[in-house]
């Protein structure tokens, strides 16, 4: 039998423009790990929170169709009603993080469902160590690393020993090491429990490499719905950006491309607020004409790195120069939005803004308000406000999380397409995307490994 | 860091609480003044968290004592006596509303740290389950205490996004700028934790908690200072 059914499912948001899932039938068997697949804003987080009931319940809107999970249908049975059926990992951890401390926190979700006092706590901490965070139990939730975090939003899920459990984009905060761990993980232990998992992943690599199944979501719509080794087949014919590929492997040296030195960094290091160093001893130099991705773990200092290069830190030691002006897209730019016109966002410092927005296919988006606007397209909006000043050397940290193949596509096209005008520095994890958008990469390292 | 407090979450806030209580019903300036500065060592123990705590209540307290002699009129020992302003009328500095301001500026800031002291060093996941049927609103605090340092955290990444696009933030107004999409902001985070609260079955009937450890003789102790805190504030401080 089914664990959940979904049939003729449409949803349009209250303020949505269009509908966004639209005749969707699907079917999940217990104990079978199911990746959603498709560009931004086709509707996979729509499905992920209508198995959870949290659409239409939290979100309203126009519902029609059924969705049943375990045979509660979510139209009369609430969120909290599935809540030990069903469990959830959304995609920023900070923003579903409920309790002070780490145990707590994974015992929340167990104190909800009425479980026995005695044996909330043993249950939390098995879920810990089964994620790998046994250590974290004592802490507290807000010093821990983001993928620390992630990793106790999985234990938290997994404590409720849910028959569904749902993962929308779990790892965005992660290195590729760390993600795909987590992913395989996650499905491992779900397999060994006879838990059903649907995925919602922007990396089509890892989502294909631990899944049964894959499901397309095309403009709310279900596109393909087929066994893992069928999908790899459809994906590469129908959507190529979605199949996997390797990662090209790119020079550390310089090439010919490059011509005036923009910024440099001789030997800098650095420290947050006199603690330990971030960074030790690091040279850098950035030309002109390249483009040039910083890849390394979590944590290895690279968005530290970004920051020096761009004149927004000062090196405690060692030189830095920076010649001419520097913009600077940060990690989840979306974020950081002040103005209530798009235009006006763009244009914010007095710079002309007609150009970036034609570029970043913003015209016609003007007069919206910014925080009205999907993820992407707020995204959108920040790479065009950097952009806007033309400025000599271009930082974006991270700038393809949340972001489909095709987008990333785009945006290698358009970082390639203005590569001439500037130096560009790409902080990334994304190893498909550094090889597409870069000429050179420099990985770093841990404190104690060599660099560049 | 594991959550540091020896205390039982509730010992440590009534504790905190009588400190605030006597620091606002204690007459004389040296008892304010020590409450002030027990207040301080112990947010101190939290360590390079504080900072942004020990800043506002530093700086709200010098702030007040800067300005209530300008404000208010007392004594007749003038120490300084400044232009006729419209509405406020003529500014004087006297030593009497020196030692009055001294000693408000003292209590607001002991009640800051105990705020302060609160936020970084009591468990608050304990109290709320000693909270028994006011857990909604003990839990709607305690997320409300979380605010200030994601607060203060979207701020810096605001800031550096917009130097990074070559916005000046500096000064009064740049800074003030700030305030509406840091709000937006905080909205947009806490309808993602209401969301996640509800998908982990908040409100569902029939609730349990973690056990609560038993109290220790220092728990007692504690409890028991608290009250002779607050009625020695009364009586004699």
């Amino acid at each position: 039998m089914a664990l959940a059914e979904v049939e003729g499912l449409a949803h349009r948001y209250a303020d949505g423009l269009a509908a966004a899932l639209n005749d969707v039938s699907l079917i999940v068997e217990p104990g079978e790990v199911v990746a959603l697949l498709g560009p931004s804003g086709s509707g996979k987080s729509t499905l992920i929170r209508a198995l959870a009931g949290l659409v239409p319940h939290f979100h309203g809107g126009r519902f029609s169709g059924s969705v049943r999970v375990a045979g509660l249908d979510t139209r009369t049975s609430r969120p909290a009603d599935l809540a030990g059926t069903v469990a959830t990992v959304f995609q920023d951890p900070e923003d579903q993080i409920v309790m002070t401390g780490v145990l707590g926190e994974v015992a929340f979700g167990l104190e909800n469902l009425g479980v026995q006092p005695s044996e909330l706590e043993a249950r939390a901490l098995t879920a810990l160590e089964a994620v790998g965070a046994g250590d974290l139990a004592g802490r507290r939730a807000d010093t821990l690393s983001g993928g620390e975090l992630q990793r106790v939003c999985l234990a938290s899920a997994l404590a409720v020993a849910p028959r569904l459990l749902l993962l929308d984009e779990p790892t965005s905060q992660l290195d590729p090491e760390a993600a795909d761990r987590f992913v395989a993980l996650a499905a491992d232990l779900a397999r060994q429990r006879g838990t059903a998992v649907v995925l919602a992943e922007q990396r089509p690599a890892r989502a294909l490499a631990n899944a049964d199944r894959v499901v397309f979501l095309d403009r709310g719509r279900v596109v393909l719905d087929a066994q893992s080794a069928a999908a790899r087949s459809w994906l590469r014919a129908n959507r190529p950006a979605f199949a996997p590929r390797e990662a090209v492997t790119l020079p550390a040296e310089h090439d010919q491309r490059g011509d005036g030195v923009v910024s440099a960094l001789d030997r800098v290091s650095y420290a947050y607020g006199g603690g330990h160093l971030v960074l030790d001893g690091v040279s850098l130099d950035l030309r002109r004409g390249e483009v040039v991705a910083l890849t390394g773990r979590n944590g290895a200092g690279k968005t530290t790195l970004a920051r020096l290069a761009a004149g927004l830190l000062t090196p405690d030691s060692g030189a830095s120069r920076l010649t001419g002006r520097a913009g600077y897209l940060p990690q989840d730019s979306g974020r950081y939005l002040v103005c209530e016109r798009v235009d006006d966002e763009v244009g914010l410092g007095g710079h002309k803004s007609t150009r970036a927005l034609r570029d970043l296919g913003l015209v016609g988006f003007e007069h919206r308000h910014p925080r009205d606007l999907s993820s992407g397209e707020r995204e959108r909006v920040t790479l065009a406000a950097v952009l806007a000043p033309d400025p000599d050397l271009l930082v974006l940290d991270e700038p393809t999380r949340g972001m489909d193949p095709e987008r990333k596509e785009e945006l290698a096209a358009l970082v390639r397409a203005q590569a001439r005008r500037r130096a560009t520095l790409v902080v990334t994890h994304d190893l498909v995307f550094a090889g597409d958008v870069a000429d050179r990469e420099i990985a770093l390292g841990t404190r104690e490994e060599a660099l560049v | 860091m594991a959550l540091r407090l020896r205390l039982s979450a509730v010992p440590a806030a009534a504790l905190l609480a009588a400190l605030a209580a006597a620091a606002l019903v204690a007459g004389r300036g040296w008892t304010v003044a020590a409450i002030a500065a027990i207040l301080f060592l112990t947010c101190l123990y939290a360590r390079g968290r504080s900072r942004v705590y020990l800043a506002g209540a530093l700086s709200s307290a010098v702030g007040l004592f800067l300005l209530t002699p300008l404000l208010v009129v007392e004594g007749t020992h003038v120490l300084w006596r400044g232009p006729i302003v419209p509405v406020i009328g003529e500014l004087d500095v006297t030593r009497e509303e020196l030692a009055s301001s001294a000693v408000q500026a003292l209590r607001l800031a002991a009640v800051t740290l105990a705020f302060a002291a609160y936020a970084l060093l009591v468990d608050h996941d304990r109290l709320l389950r000693a909270a028994g049927s006011a857990r909604r609103s003990v839990l709607g605090v305690a997320l409300a205490t979380r605010l200030l340092p994601t607060l203060q955290r979207d701020a810096a990444g605001l800031v550096v996004a917009l130097r990074g696009r070559g916005v000046d933030v500096g000064g009064t107004r740049g800074r003030a700028r700030l305030l509406g999409p840091l709000l937006a902001g905080s909205l947009e985070r806490g309808l993602g934790l209401a969301e996640a609260m509800e998908a982990r079955g908040f409100g569902r009937p029939g609730k349990t908690n973690l056990p609560a450890k038993p109290w220790t003789l220092l728990d007692w102790a504690a409890v028991g200072a608290a009250a002779a805190i607050v009625l020695g504030g009364f009586l004699w401080l």
